[in-house]
């Protein structure tokens, strides 16, 4: 067999670091019960924003679908439905963020980013669960559940990325 | 542990059932709605059945002009053939003798608007059918009809018989029926100690206590649209009746034709979409709530705009409402603060 | 450059180096209560993002009022004289055939609406009443005697003047 060892580069040294560090966070979540199917603080979604003021956007989706994979992988639900949404959300989510990363960076910092991106984020999962996963009109009454909590730890997420871009200024 | 317990008395007042019996029948050529709370499930349907069946027997007496048996007409139909024929007096029952004194003072009150004899008119514009179809009208005849004056006061009443002067007035209690329907049934439902209930007959309402610890709420219909346009409490006794253009009525050639016929001009009025009157109990002596929420609004409807509001004094009403053909709204000044509008930014003038 | 495949094996996680998580990032400092002072909060918000904020606010308050107003009808009773005929969730598509006094009426039933789409009787006004979308609405086609109502959580009155 041929030696194929990989070339590994310093940008995928820290992508795979940072991956590691989401993905951990993401353990710690799944361990914490939720009151509400589908209500998290997301606290991994912190490590994408950061990533995303540090190292740009590329590195920070790379980062995001890394660890929606790994982490449903390790939690044993790779292709289930809580894999699909969680994909959805961070696919919509990162889409937001790509377009709310050109606003002023004078006037909307990392808590307009979170907030815009936790919006997103439950866009894309309840747009999956009402037109595939559960097709009742009753989940029209969730969606303002969901909208509280992504205002919310929208909010306290932003709160925490910016404290710690700046501590690392 | 003693907010297990409390979390578990919450969930469980959440369990019970209120108690309110609601029944919905086919009576009386129209949907009869009744609605009893705080009596058992057993005793209210058994209360509700003899009201509904009170309201057969009434059907039966009073039907305008469809023979209720194998060609037996019911008690009205047999005295409108009697006037017809200008026979001797007719010998009718105690209580459609007090029913057309009361009909009588009521026409004598609204200045001959509402006017229960003028079958032969409502029945020459195709309303007395079960279904309606556009018919162009007999112009000849309506004028003949409008010539001939049919009124109440043609009725002569002695010693429970009846006959009449004018042989063209033929009785129709179509806008006096539903009312006195409604006051029966409050009569028995007091007789039996019953506190709370809700009647209505055909639209018109009449409300008997409170729904539980707040009172009965009534919407009043939107005459375009399937919904309520404002909602309004009844208190107990009160009774809230609308005439409208939107129930009975037929197109023809882009104009509707309701069933609402002025009987000075013989054709049907056209400048109002509906009229509904709010009336508060009545002394005994005199018409009862149920009658004049029935009766009541057919005057203000078929009146013209400027002298609206002294059909509606005639008649002892202070609660009204008008929404007129340009879907204009106007309310009485005292009725304003009854109604809870249900879509937002409602324009209305309020009557003095 | 981005290679999926060389991702994957580097992220050999069975073998994962806790060195590389930069503990710093999570300090005891972090969680210093001294941290919940307002001051040293709101100095990380931005302008646009209390606008954000507040933005976010409105619309969470907009969706808790539109969705949550009850008003959203989740069933329609069908009644046929003084039955009730059956009740059908709003959130299905169906036809229903009903056999009246006068004959076959058919009810539609679409995502969160319902309305007499035929009926037997010449006047059709049950057929006129159009669409019914909010709990309390109701067609009645009286010589049939049939009657639809959209049942809700929160029905604005106890009976209908007409």
């Amino acid at each position: 067999m041929k030696n194929t060892h990989i070339q590994t580069t310093v940008d995928d040294h820290r992508i795979a670091k940072l991956a590691a560090f989401a993905i951990a966070l993401h353990m710690v979540e799944a361990v914490i019960p939720s009151p509400l199917p589908g209500v998290k603080p997301g606290i991994a979604n912190i490590v994408t924003l950061y990533v995303l003021y540090q190292y740009g956007f590329a590195t920070a989706a790379w980062v995001s679908i890394l660890r929606v994979f790994a982490s449903s992988l390790l939690l044993g639900q790779f292709l289930s439905p809580t894999f699909i949404l969680s994909l959805s959300g961070a696919v919509v989510s990162l889409a937001v963020l790509w377009l709310a990363m050109h606003l002023p960076k004078r006037y909307f910092g990392a808590v307009s980013l979170s907030i815009l991106a936790a919006f997103g984020h439950i866009a894309g999962q309840l747009l999956l669960v009402r037109f595939w996963l559960i097709p009742h009109a009753g989940v029209a009454y969730l969606i303002p559940v969901f909208a509280l909590a992504a205002l919310f730890f929208g909010l306290i997420n932003g709160l925490i990325t910016a404290k710690l871009l700046y501590n690392k200024r | 542990m003693r907010y297990l317990l409390l979390l578990l008395t919450i969930l469980l007042t959440g369990c019970f059932k209120e108690p309110l019996y609601h029944s919905q029948s086919y009576v009386f050529g129209t949907l009869v709605d009744i609605s009893i709370y705080g009596e058992t499930d057993e005793h209210a349907r058994f209360l509700a059945n003899h009201i509904l069946e009170d309201f057969q027997k009434l059907h039966h007496q009073l039907h305008a002009w469809k023979p209720v048996s194998q060609n037996k007409l019911s008690e009205l139909g047999q005295l409108n053939a009697a006037f017809q024929q200008a026979n001797s007096p007719t010998a009718i029952s105690p209580a459609l003798a007090a029913m057309l004194a009361d009909a009588t003072e009521l026409s004598i009150k609204s200045n001959g608007l509402f006017n229960p004899a003028i079958g032969h008119l409502i029945s020459t514009w195709g309303f007395q059918r079960d279904e309606f179809t556009a018919i162009a009208v007999d112009a000849a005849a309506v004028k003949n009809l409008v010539h001939a004056q049919p009124r109440m006061t043609d009725i002569v009443i002695k010693d429970n018989a009846a006959y009449s002067t004018n042989p063209t007035v033929k009785l129709d209690l179509g806008g006096y029926a539903k009312g006195y329907a409604l006051d029966i049934a409050v009569a028995y439902l007091r007789k039996e100690h019953v506190k709370n209930a809700l009647i209505n007959i055909g639209g018109n309402i009449i409300a008997l206590g409170k729904h539980g610890d707040s009172p009965w709420r009534v919407g009043v219909q939107h005459p375009r649209q399937p919904t309520a346009i404002a909602t309004l409490a009844l208190a107990d006794g009160w009774a809230v009746g609308t005439s409208g253009d939107y129930q009975r009525y037929f197109m023809l050639n882009g104009k509707r034709y309701c069933h609402i016929i002025d009987p000075r001009t013989g054709y049907p009025v056209g400048h109002a979409q509906s009229v509904t009157v709010l009336v508060p109990p009545q002394p005994f002596n005199q018409s009862q709530a149920g009658v004049l929420s029935d009766v009541a609004s057919k005057p203000i409807f078929i009146e013209t705009p400027e002298n609206r509001s002294k059909a509606a004094q005639a008649l002892g009403i202070e609660n009204f409402m008008v929404i007129d053909d340009k879907a204009h709204i106007f309310v009485s000044k005292n009725m304003v603060n009854k109604l809870n509008w249900l879509t937002p930014n409602v324009q209305f003038t309020t009557l003095p | 450059m981005f290679n999926l495949p060389r991702y994957l094996k580097l992220l050999n996680l069975t073998s994962l180096n806790p060195k590389l998580f930069n503990p710093k990032l999570f300090s005891p400092k972090l969680f210093n209560p001294k941290l919940f002072n307002p001051k040293l909060i709101t100095q990380h918000v931005l302008f646009g993002d209390w606008l954000v904020l507040v933005a976010g606010v409105f619309c969470v308050l907009y969706l808790f009022q539109t969705l949550w107003s009850g008003e959203h009808a989740a069933k329609v009773q069908i009644r046929l004289s003084d039955k009730i005929y059956a009740t059908y969730s709003l959130n299905q598509q169906r036809e229903v055939h009903v056999h009246g006094k006068l004959g076959d009426a058919v009810i539609v039933i679409a995502q969160g609406k319902a309305r007499f789409s035929k009926s037997p009787c010449t006047t059709q006004y049950c057929v006129h009443q159009g669409w019914l979308s909010h709990a309390g609405q109701a067609a009645i086609c009286l010589p049939n005697q049939i009657s639809l109502e959209l049942i809700g959580d929160a029905k604005p009155y106890d009976s209908l003047n007409y």
